[in-house]
């Protein structure tokens, strides 16, 4: 059984970690609890199987004679949950008195034949593990309720997560008030390279591809690299089958708002025997969404297409194994036609009218302007073990992004796009985590060393906006962890170098000219972690980041029909230089658990783009003209998230974010940081416990939630005067929508049709119909937000004849 | 030192992808707009003496500098002229006759002809469209490619044609679509 030793190998190197991390000396909380894992078919030790102690929110694994150890708990009434791979989930009650050693009666597993449990998911090793930053993550049902919405949309629902917006389809993720460049997108461990300077530009990846969505919101740029200055998210697939058998997934989504179907389905196999270790899945996604409907009218060509399909194999054995990726991301995005204007005067004429001019019945057409956006993503992965000297990692990946956009023509038929963008990068990365070192004080050191590059080449057509471009970037990194009691520590060092040159064509004389710049930088990071209690712990951390600037920053010159802005960009911008401070208090109690970020962003030098005042003329008039600019910026805010539980059914959760960012240059406001905002909800669970049954449905539950929005109130003033007849704004085109105030509910179940389990969520938001618009969306100047959507969604799990 | 070994063994395919990629981006394209104007014509006949037309011609228009060097309209007063517009992409080889594109898509298309006398000038130049769409009750209306153009007293000024994109929602009236072209020509009526 090669592949369980290894499962355990990675597990007993976290639970290492972990159990130092939590490990306290007190006397009335020094009880240590054992007990044997046993598979109830065939009485063997489960090597690796998981406890988990619901009331202290912690855990451990089996040693390889089956034997959980639980040190230093205190006397109560726990709850452990046992769960190993292929096996059922068992839960059983435990009371501790004072005893010192309480040791439990063997606990049998009964094989599951049915599904691989979500245990696969949740106790793998994530790609953020070893990170001090503060982190939030989607998984599991609450992973499951955001089906068929984009990825900018299903993060909004953690803390301190927002999403900046052109109309209904296109949504990009903004992490305490930073987007587009500042934040790092790892899509299944490599650093997603697409055209992400535009705000209308949204990540190309398939949130189906995600078992885990992890956010590491803050600095992180010394696992990541430049660019990492705002946070991180990690998009994780489900950990490759090791149990052999065929087995698989189905995802329906039917949503009622844009009338939008997605199917998504994927079909995996791991194979026993003499391929012991060999595995591959294959998955694909379809979503068809038409007009999305506000409240009152349709907006015009708000369609939208998705079509992505990704394919894996792997190899893993005990000391090394290869795992080969390739995805493909294929989205046709309809813009909203009441946005598109050919003039300054025409631009305004829009914002002024209460409503779009053009209010058409409900379609699924896709005309200009649209975008069609293709992303391709080979990786593969490679890796060594040795207990002795821990584990190398290699990672070499090739992207390809073509973006094409089409604006919409006014007479001639031509099928070109007006801007075409072809961005190949290839990325490598080699890491080395060093086996953990024991120290004689009972500390713990563990860490990893590593080296990344990155080159890309960008090729432009048609129009002007970013011209042609070479780039290289390399980095050397170093992060230590130690844990003692209950103290852990860890600090990491970084350098980077960033090369770039771009290449322009002066069009008289038809000769190719080039600038270079090139950029490095030293970042660090220190964090600590104290457990005050099991409940109760506090982290800190204190880290430097930074981010060169981009091509768009530096060179942009041209018309940005979907964002109706003129871009230009300023080469002598500096590098953008992130001094980020964080503290995170956790209480994880019986009832009550909480947790509160609060945290403190200085950006030197932070690029942005700047409303002139002055507009561009070009041939189809005058256009509201932008240029980067620097200034030096902070961002403070507070992410609170609060959970009491009322009864064992009824529990309550609450969540705010506020945001306070300025800029400190010009003493004012920044434009475009998201508002404040508090979500507060109730869940009832028809069954007190998640796994007795209702005859054939199980884990029933219904959730309501209130979402307020408040009016940015800290926005640059608005400004209007005539001149040589021309209406001029400064600072943004209008003030900033009123607060709003959004109803959605929930409610979701298992069924078991005979041997098949159904995962059903049907959802609702804003189902009160409210008519509202959103600060950070781009189309709030023309139009309001959409109005209610109704979505069901269905999970199947599938098997075929999967052994144990 | 093993893993040293491996590392460089790792770090092999790295230096092959490295070395591999391809130099498109060394070779940018000129720029290419789908639709572009670079070249508007008013061509002003007399109707009483045909043979006598006035052209005045924009020519670089989306440069940043246009060539306004026979943009001037030279009118006599009291006269009604026969007024043509054609437009033309020069960036392109044939050039490309974008008048009849639009003609084509007549339904959706409006010239507005705008006339602002200098300061103290009086108001002395009328334009009307004379050709018409083919939109249904309550259309057809006016397109502005051929025009009838009215002069008064002697006056300068400027005359403003901008092409309106009005998809749908064309209603004789300016305010609906958005601007395509948007071109001013010098006026002196004496």
């Amino acid at each position: 059984m090669n592949w369980r030793t290894y499962v355990v190998g990675w597990l007993v190197v976290l639970v290492c970690v972990g159990q130092t991390e939590r490990s306290y000396a007190q006397s009335p909380c020094a009880t240590t609890l054992t007990s044997q894992v046993l598979g109830q078919d065939n009485r063997e030790p489960l090597t690796g199987a998981a406890v988990y102690v619901r009331e202290l929110a912690t855990g451990a694994v089996a040693d390889t004679a089956g034997y959980i150890r639980l040190i230093n708990i205190c006397s109560g009434t726990y709850t452990l949950e046992y769960q190993f791979i292929g096996y059922e989930k068992k839960t059983i009650q435990v009371t501790v008195g004072t005893d010192s050693l309480v040791t439990l009666p063997p606990v049998l597993l009964k094989p599951d034949n049915q599904t691989l449990k979500e245990v696969v998911v949740t106790e793998r090793r994530s790609e953020a593990q070893q990170l001090l930053q503060v982190q939030a993550a989607l998984s599991g049902n609450s992973l499951d309720a955001t089906r068929g919405q984009s990825l900018g949309e299903s993060l909004k629902t953690l803390p301190g997560l927002y999403s900046i917006q052109t109309g209904p389809s296109i949504s990009k993720p903004v992490i305490h008030g930073l987007y587009s460049n500042r934040i790092v997108t790892l899509n299944n461990g490599v650093r997603q390279e697409d055209q992400q300077w535009g705000t209308e530009h949204a990540p190309q990846i398939d949130p189906f591809l995600a078992a885990r969505l992890t956010v590491i919101k803050g600095a992180a740029s010394i696992r990541y690299g430049s660019d990492a200055i705002g946070g991180v998210i990690l998009v994780e697939p489900k950990a490759m089958p090791t149990a052999p058998g065929v087995g698989g997934e189905v995802n329906l989504v039917g949503g009622t708002n844009g009338r939008q179907g997605t199917v998504s389905g994927l079909l995996e196999q791991a194979f026993g025997q003499k391929l012991t270790g060999l595995s591959w899945r294959l998955q694909g996604t379809l979503k068809r969404v038409g007009y999305t409907k506000t409240p009152t009218y349709y907006l015009e060509n708000s369609s939208y297409r998705e079509n992505d399909f990704s394919g894996t194999v792997n190899y893993t054995r005990r000391r090394g194994g290869v795992e080969v990726f390739f995805s493909q991301y294929n989205a046709t995005v309809g813009l909203f036609t009441g946005a598109q204007v050919g003039s300054l005067a025409d631009f305004y004429a829009a914002i002024a009218r209460p409503e779009p001019l053009v209010q058409p019945g409900f379609s699924y057409a896709l005309g200009r302007p649209y975008q069609e956006v293709q992303h391709n993503l080979l990786k593969v992965r490679a890796f060594l073990h040795s207990d002795r000297w821990g584990t190398l990692t290699a990672t070499v990946a090739q992207q390809q992004n073509v973006r094409r956009e089409y604006d919409f023509l006014s007479f001639s038929r031509i099928t070109d796009p007006e801007l075409y963008l072809k961005l190949t990068t290839e990325t490598a990365d080699l890491i080395w985590e060093h086996a953990p070192v024991k120290t004689a004080g009972g500390g713990n050191f563990s860490g990893s060393v590593g080296l990344t590059g990155l080159t890309q080449g960008n090729v432009r057509r048609y129009l002007f906006l970013i011209p042609n471009y070479r780039n290289y970037g390399a980095g050397l990194f170093a992060i230590e962890r130690y844990a003692r009691d209950r103290w852990t520590i860890e600090g990491g060092l970084r350098y980077d170098y960033r090369w770039l040159r771009a290449f322009f064509l002066d069009e008289s004389t038809n000769r190719v000219t080039s600038q270079t710049h090139d950029w490095d930088n030293v970042t660090g990071s220190l964090g600590a972690t104290y457990q005050f209690s099991p409940q109760l712990s506090l982290a800190a951390n204190l880290s430097t980041a930074w981010r060169a600037p981009n091509v768009s920053d530096l060179y942009s010159d041209g018309l940005h029909q979907s964002a109706v802005a003129y871009e230009r960009g300023n080469p002598n911008l500096n590098p953008e230089q992130a001094y980020n401070g964080n503290i995170v208090l956790t209480y994880t109690g019986k009832r009550l658990s909480a947790d509160v970020n609060l945290y403190n962003n200085l950006i030197n030098n932070y690029i942005y783009l700047k409303p002139d005042s002055v507009p561009i003329v070009r041939q189809r008039g005058a256009f509201p003209a932008y240029s980067y600019d620097q200034v030096r910026a902070t961002f403070r805010g507070l992410d609170a998230t609060i959970r009491y539980n009322l009864t064992s059914r009824l529990s309550f959760t609450s969540k705010t974010s506020l945001l306070f960012a300025y800029d400190q240059t010009n003493r004012d406001y920044l434009v475009y940081i998201p508002p404040n905002r508090t979500d507060n909800g109730l869940r009832y669970a028809l069954t007190a416990d998640p796994e007795t049954s209702l005859r054939r449905i199980s884990g029933a539950y219904i959730s309501a939630n209130v979402l307020y929005v408040a009016r940015q109130n800290r926005a640059p003033a608005v400004t209007q005067r005539q001149e040589n007849g021309q209406l001029i704004f400064t600072g943004d085109f209008a003030p900033p929508p009123p607060a709003y105030t959004l109803l959605g509910a929930e409610a979701g179940f298992s069924w078991r049709a005979g041997k098949q389990l159904i995962n059903v969520i049907l959802s609702g938001s804003n189902l009160l119909n409210q008519v509202y618009r959103d600060y950070l969306d781009r189309f709030r100047y023309f139009a309001d937000a959409p109005g209610r959507n109704i979505m069901l969604k269905i999970k199947v799990p599938l098997s075929f004849g999967q052994h144990t | 030192m093993q893993p040293l070994k491996k590392a460089v063994v790792f770090m092999l395919p790295v230096a092959v992808l490295m070395t591999a990629c391809n130099r498109d981006e060394e070779n940018p394209t000129p720029t290419d707009d789908n639709e572009r104007i670079t070249t508007a014509t008013l061509s002003l006949t007399n109707t009483a003496a045909p043979t006598e037309v006035v052209t005045a011609t924009i020519d670089g228009i989306g440069n940043a500098q246009p060539n306004v060097t026979n943009a001037t309209l030279n009118l006599k007063v009291n006269t009604t002229y026969n007024g043509a517009i054609t437009l033309l992409d020069k960036s392109k080889t044939p050039n490309v006759n974008q008048t009849d594109e639009i003609r084509e898509e007549a339904n959706e298309h409006l010239f507005v002809y705008t006339y602002t006398p200098a300061t103290s000038s009086p108001a002395s130049l009328t334009v009307t469209a004379t050709d018409r769409d083919t939109n249904p009750s309550p259309g057809p209306y006016p397109i502005g490619i051929t025009t009838s153009v009215r002069t008064g007293t002697a006056s300068t000024g400027n005359l403003n044609v901008v092409l309106r994109h009005q998809p749908n929602t064309k209603n004789g009236t300016a305010t609906p679509g958005s601007s395509d072209l948007d071109v001013t020509f010098p006026v002196v009526i004496r």
